[in-house]
């Protein structure tokens, strides 16, 4: 029933105090906040001021407009001019003054229909999803043959039967048509919700569906609801505009629509009035233009991903560089990882994710590197591996990683590619996410094999089922979907794929962590065994010390961002030298031995944007001196292990 | 299977939902609409012209209203639409299919047209995050996605027609060429529907635009995407098969939601350039006010759509191994 | 069954008789139903700490939400303070079932509100369950129950919108949000899985502390063994649907009896201690419960199976000393 437990990893880098949820801005009442991200977005910029032109002219048109709009008083046909900025129509009025009293009409139907159509996709979308079952059929049914349906058409052949019928008609019958793309969208994002505890959370309190669906399900969904009135709005203007164009409106309104009827029957066109008939369609599109900028930039404020931060690297504080040595070829360290530093950027400014890494891999050793939530070590691997970019942001600022006598930094995508796989491969938290959910497991080693070698087809499938056969899967999953395997079947499907070339250095990231305690042990004795058996080296990630315990040769203690200790595995787990590797290690409880009150690490991981001076694990260490804060603390070397600790610098 | 089966039934109910409409609006109108029109011309139009209408609107006078949607039910699976009163005495038929082509040709081929291009846009934008193509087309699509579909193609006939006569302005084709497979006739045809064609791409490939790149830089953040750069298999592929495939996905359901939008500014289109298609006569029934050839033509419109949702659909099932497997 | 259940009123809290959840899964042609819950007694005692642990889909998750009302059982009763639930009437009577008995949630990134301040969910259970309170004293109440779960100062906490906090604290504020209710059994489904190593032992010994302070029972619910003996006086572990078996927790860890306690006891990752290679072939996917015939859902993997335990469902047995097991072979 967990099956969230995947969440239980590493947050890729994250740091704890990440930007603010827009939901958390507007729920909150933070208008402020709201007003700061608009003025910070271009488009969004664009498209309040736009609007609010328009809104002043809809509401003081009589200000603004010289003329009557109404009165065919002037010469028809004429051009632009001082009197007349937009020149007259062909029946002789002003047609400056007609734009700017058509304004209130547009506007006044956006507004209405978009708020008719934005609270019947509330209440259709949000209910269908909430009370589910039958009911979420009948609705979804509903709204989806209504989506699909032409409703333009539909809405001329509406008008055809009444004609000249008045705006109130024509707003109930835009926004009863109109509601079902927004609650489509609300649906499914409220089904979303469905499943987040805190609804569940107020269920259980015992509050009422109603309460439930309009105080706790709908705060959340702010900036869905905004962009549905938006959509909405767009395509109140667009169909009024097309109604009037055809003469299904009345003609002797004042609005864009009719000015273009008039225009377009007038032939303003052919008669030399071009201005006639562009002038209304350019408010049309500013203002469908406006509803629609602000729709882009809303998506863009309140899903980050959309958005693109350029990592300041001036900002980020300078290391020196590791001093240049010659790539020796043949016997030596598999992988060699100098100085390594990883930045990515935040609106706050850049962060050092990874700081200053050293290390060394033997060929055939197990490394494993442990840590909390942020504290770089999925970051540090996939940089190793050049794998970086979203969803793990973050670019190398500095360092060597040596691997095959190559730095792997410098190298080219096209170079890379040819390492890739073949020498190393690489294993993911959770298969699901990481097999392709559209090509069979056939398909995605094919892939592999084509990119790397000309095996045939016969080739590549007999070495598929033979990797198959390593980790104990039956050869006929070979033609099957991600999906249609089990999750410690898709774990082992991906650890075969790595294993297609036995290539010198596998890197895991936390391939366990979503596995159930039984299953999680199996695959590690299997890990290990392939490990031992075809000689790869290793480095696997883990938030979970004890796991690794009797598997790895070596272990990396990473806190914020940098090294804390590295050591052999039974020297680390017997004579811990950093305080926070003895405060993880008697942070979780054991079930053997004496039954001992355990404390923890009291306090949370730093905020990377501002590490604290010096140590970085000073505010929660119990042994802290003042010299811990005075500077930054080098690592030691004390009996073949690293620590940055100043108690092991006067250890022996 | 499930899946294919699920989506023929919604396309049927969907198109039940329509004709109900058809046949309900005249009469949920106030002041029944289509009793008033049978009365006003009872005895002005010729007894054909008079059934015509009957059947359009499933009226007579002594059947019961349940009796009169059946017999109406009847008549449109027998494609029996009544008599057009605009194009006296072709049956209602006999006029839809004329428009048909002429609506396939411009109105499918653009539209498919636009989507495949839009999406591809829209995938190497992503790809590129912050290139060129990247930086200059989304905006400004945001903004050409605003217009209105009918002011459009007025301005492109002032300018590409009137200003400078570079194309033609209106029409299907010009009248001294004669109808037929003809090399002569089918330039002239192409001609005449590049104006009207290019409006449409214009106002609609925006959306597909946007879409597709909003969902392949979601896509782009997933771990298979990473896994594929991984193994080190070439960018090209993990465009197409990893990313592109994935993402696609999402805009297909996007094409079949927002057809009915595309299929509303084509009808303005053929309109504006007076095209001899669907749309067009769409709007000159709605003007003559021959209801019998505009209920037609609406479930003409209808069934377009809706064949090119499932056309969408087996797309979708041909694409994500998911959907094959929906229980 | 009657007099059964009069004795147990004068000790149990909280106890279920023969409780089973079903579920229907597939669609109207392939109709299946999903066993996720099947005949689970368990009693809970006054101040008592009760380890439930299992894998996932073992059906813990759903027994907490049984007892949080969220699902109505298939069959069985849960008795609270001697009175049957399925006679609770009215909402007045559920309400003040839901204060005596409410839930903390696995994942602090969602069981908050994020479109709220983090006073949000514990005012809410204070207007709804105890109407009697002023603002002022809902005021006073708020700080308190903050102060108990150590998130001080208490009026600089309760301004703050849940984004601000890390997960450890979130969690601390599913807790108060429980304790404002004035709760007997506080239900942890999985509380501290989610959160990194150095942080979850301070949320188990806040569960400590509220027991202690407080005179609070917990069902603590985990797949992590070894919290579940750090914490819990009584464990009982779940295969399946199936209790197989309970008992004092250092008793059935240190001595497990049913074979898959065993396996489950043997896997637990421990630096301390030889690594356990016996059963490492087992690849640890238990079955998924869909109209499941008689006989040890357990038999598959088992070593001790027998032909008994292909055809009959192991009851629990009593082994004396508190300890129960079901098995046919083991005892």
């Amino acid at each position: 029933m967990s099956t969230s437990s995947l969440g239980a990893t590493d947050q890729l880098g994250t740091p704890p105090a990440g930007p603010a949820p827009l939901v958390a801005e507007i729920g909150g009442g933070r208008w402020g906040d709201v007003w700061r991200a608009i003025s910070r977005n271009k488009k969004a910029l664009a498209g309040v001021l736009l609007l609010l032109v328009f809104v002043v002219l809809a509401i003081f048109p009589g200000q603004i407009a010289p003329d009557d709009p109404a009165a065919q008083v002037y010469t028809p046909a004429l051009g632009p001019s001082w009197h007349h900025l937009l020149g007259t129509t062909g029946r002789g009025e002003d047609v400056f003054s007609q734009l700017v009293w058509g304004t209130r009409m547009s506007l006044v139907i956006a507004l209405a229909v978009g708020a008719l159509a934005t609270a019947l996709s509330v209440l259709i979308g949000v209910s269908a999803a909430y009370l589910g079952g039958i009911a979420d059929g009948i609705l979804s049914l509903i709204t989806d043959v209504i989506l699909v349906l032409p409703i333009f058409p539909l809405i001329i052949v509406i008008a055809a039967y009444r004609k000249n019928s008045g705006l109130f008609t024509l707003i109930v019958v835009l926004g009863a048509l109109g509601w079902s793309y927004g609650a489509r969208q609300l649906r499914v994002q409220a089904l979303s919700l469905r499943s987040r505890d805190f609804l569940e959370s107020a269920r259980v309190r015992g509050e009422r569906k109603a309460y439930v669906i309009l105080f706790e399900i709908l705060p959340t969904m702010t900036s869905l609801i905004v962009a549905t009135f938006l959509g909405s709005a767009l395509y109140a203007v667009l169909t009024a505009a097309g109604l009037q164009f055809i003469g299904l409106g009345d003609p002797n309104s004042q609005s864009w629509g009719t000015m273009l009827y008039w225009a377009q029957n007038g032939e303003a066109l052919f008669a030399g009035m071009p201005l006639w008939a562009i002038a209304p369609g350019v408010c049309i599109a500013l203002l469908g233009a406006s509803f629609a900028l602000l729709n882009y930039a809303f998506d863009e404020i309140s899903s980050p991903a959309l958005r693109v931060r350029k990592l300041d690297r001036a900002r980020i504080p300078k290391r020196l560089p590791p001093p240049a040595e010659a790539p020796q070829a043949g016997a030596g360290p598999v992988l060699k990882v100098e100085g390594l530093s990883v930045a990515y950027a935040t609106d706050a400014g850049p962060v050092v994710a990874v700081d200053d890494v050293d290390l060394e891999l033997a060929r055939g050793e197990f490394l494993a590197i442990v840590g909390e939530s942020g504290c770089g070590k999925s970051t540090l691997l996939y940089a190793i591996a050049r794998l970086l970019g979203s969803p793990l942001p973050g670019e190398i600022v500095g360092g060597r990683v040596l691997f095959q006598s190559k730095d792997l930094v410098l190298l080219e995508e096209r170079e890379l590619r040819r390492v890739r796989w073949r020498d190393l491969s690489v294993v993911m938290q959770s298969a699901m996410n990481a097999l392709n959910p559209v090509l069979t497991v056939a398909e995605q080693m094919r892939d592999a094999c084509r990119a790397h070698s000309n095996m045939s087809r016969a080739e590549i499938a007999e070495r598929s089922r033979e990797v198959l056969r390593l980790v104990s899967i039956d050869p006929v999953h070979l033609h099957s979907y991600p999906h249609q395997l089990s999750g410690g079947m898709r774990q082992r499907a991906m650890i075969a794929m790595a294993l297609l070339f036995t290539p010198d250095l596998v890197i895991m990231d936390e391939p366990t962590s979503a596995l159930d305690v039984v299953a999680q042990r199996s695959l590690m004795v299997q890990i290990k065994e392939l490990q031992e058996r075809l000689g790869f080296a290793v480095i696997f990630v883990t938030h979970d010390m004890s796991l690794v315990s009797h598997f790895s040769d070596r272990l990396l203690v990473m806190y914020a961002g940098q090294v804390a200790e590295m050591a052999q595995t039974r020297e680390l787990f017997d004579r811990p030298r950093h305080p926070y590797s003895q405060g993880l290690l008697e942070a979780f409880p054991s079930i053997r031995g004496p039954k001992v009150r355990l404390l923890g690490i009291p306090g949370a991981p730093p905020d990377l944007a501002r590490p604290p001076a010096g140590c970085r694990f000073a505010p929660r260490c119990a042994h802290v001196q003042p010299r811990c804060t005075a500077a930054e603390v080098p690592l030691t070397s004390v009996n073949g292990s690293v620590v940055r600790c100043v108690l092991a610098e006067n250890a022996p | 299977m499930r899946f294919v089966v699920r989506r023929l039934g919604f396309f049927v109910v969907t198109l039940w939902a329509a004709i109900t409409a058809n046949f309900l609006i005249p009469r949920l109108m106030p002041g029944n609409p289509a009793l008033a029109m049978m009365a006003r011309y009872r005895g002005h139009i010729n007894p054909q012209a008079l059934h015509a209408l009957e059947i359009a609107f499933g009226v007579k006078s002594h059947q019961s209203v349940l009796s009169a949607y059946f017999s109406y039910l009847g008549n449109v699976f027998r494609g029996r639409f009544g008599i057009s009163l605009t194009f006296f005495p072709d049956a209602v038929s006999h006029d839809v299919l004329q428009a048909l082509p002429w609506t396939l040709a411009l109105v499918g081929v653009t539209t498919i047209l636009a989507f495949l291009l839009g999406t591809l846009i829209g995938l190497v934008s992503a790809w590129r995050r912050g290139g060129m193509l990247d930086s200059l087309l989304p905006p400004i699509f945001v903004i050409t996605s605003a217009f209105p579909y009918f002011w459009l193609a007025m301005l492109a006939i002032w300018l590409f027609a009137i200003k400078f006569h570079w194309l033609p302005q209106s029409g299907g084709y010009d009248f001294t060429t004669t109808v037929g497979w003809t090399w002569a006739f089918v330039g002239d045809a192409l001609k005449h529907s590049v104006l009207p064609a290019l409006t449409i791409l214009v106002t609609s490939i925006g959306g597909w635009i946007l879409t597709m790149r909003n969902n392949t830089i979601s896509v782009l953040t997933e771990d298979y995407v990473r896994m594929a750069r991984a193994k080190g298999l070439s960018p090209w592929r993990v465009m197409w098969t990893y990313a592109g495939r994935n993402a696609i996905l999402p805009n297909l359901t996007g094409f079949a939601m927002s057809l009915g939008f595309v299929v509303s500014g084509a009808i303005l289109v053929e309109f504006v350039f007076n095209y001899p298609g669907v749309g067009w006569m769409f709007l000159q029934s709605v003007e003559n006010q021959d209801y019998a050839l505009m209920q037609g033509l609406f479930l003409m419109i209808v069934l377009a759509v809706l064949t090119a949702i499932l056309a969408a659909d087996a797309a979708t099932a041909l694409l994500d191994p998911r959907t094959r497997d929906l229980k | 069954m009657r007099p059964r259940g009069e004795r147990a009123l004068s000790e149990a809290l909280l106890r279920t008789e023969g409780l089973t959840r079903h579920f229907h899964v597939g669609k109207l042609l392939s109709r299946q139903t999903l066993h996720a819950v099947d005949d689970v007694d368990l009693t809970i005692g006054r101040g008592e700490i009760v380890a439930l642990v299992g894998e996932s889909g073992s059906g813990k998750s759903t027994i907490a939400r049984l007892l949080a009302l969220v699902y109505r059982p298939t069959r069985g009763e849960i008795w609270f303070e001697g009175r049957p639930l399925s006679r609770l009437r009215g909402r007045k009577s559920r309400l003040a079932y839901s204060a005596a008995v409410p839930m903390v949630f696995q994942d602090p990134y969602s069981s908050i509100n994020p479109a709220y301040r983090v006073s949000h969910g514990i005012v809410r259970g204070m207007k709804l369950h105890r109407g009697d309170l002023s603002r002022s004293e809902r005021g006073a109440e708020l700080n308190r129950v903050l102060d108990s779960v150590g998130l001080v100062p208490a009026g600089e906490t309760r301004r703050r919108f849940p984004y601000e906090l890390s997960g450890g604290q979130r969690q601390r504020v599913g807790f108060a949000q429980a304790l404002a209710l004035r709760p007997k059994l506080i239900v942890a489904d999985e509380p501290v899985s989610m959160l990194d190593v150095s942080i979850r032992v301070g949320v188990l010994n806040l569960m400590g502390e509220l027991r202690e302070q407080e005179g609070v029972s917990f069902l603590y619910i985990t797949h992590d063994v070894a919290s579940a003996r750090y914490l819990a006086d009584r464990i009982l572990v779940m295969y399946a649907g199936h209790l197989v078996e309970e008992g004092p927790t250092e008793d059935v860890l240190q001595r497990p009896k049913h074979p898959y306690t065993q396996l489950l006891v043997s896997a637990v990752p421990d630096p301390r201690a030889e690594l356990g290679l016996a059963d490492a072939r087992d690849v640890g996917e238990p079955p998924k419960v869909v109209d499941p015939k008689p006989g040890c859902r357990f038999r598959q993997r088992c070593a001790l199976a027998v032909a008994e335990c292909e055809t009959v469902t192991p009851q629990l047995r009593e082994l004396g000393d508190g300890r129960r097991v079901a098995c046919h072979v083991a005892g």
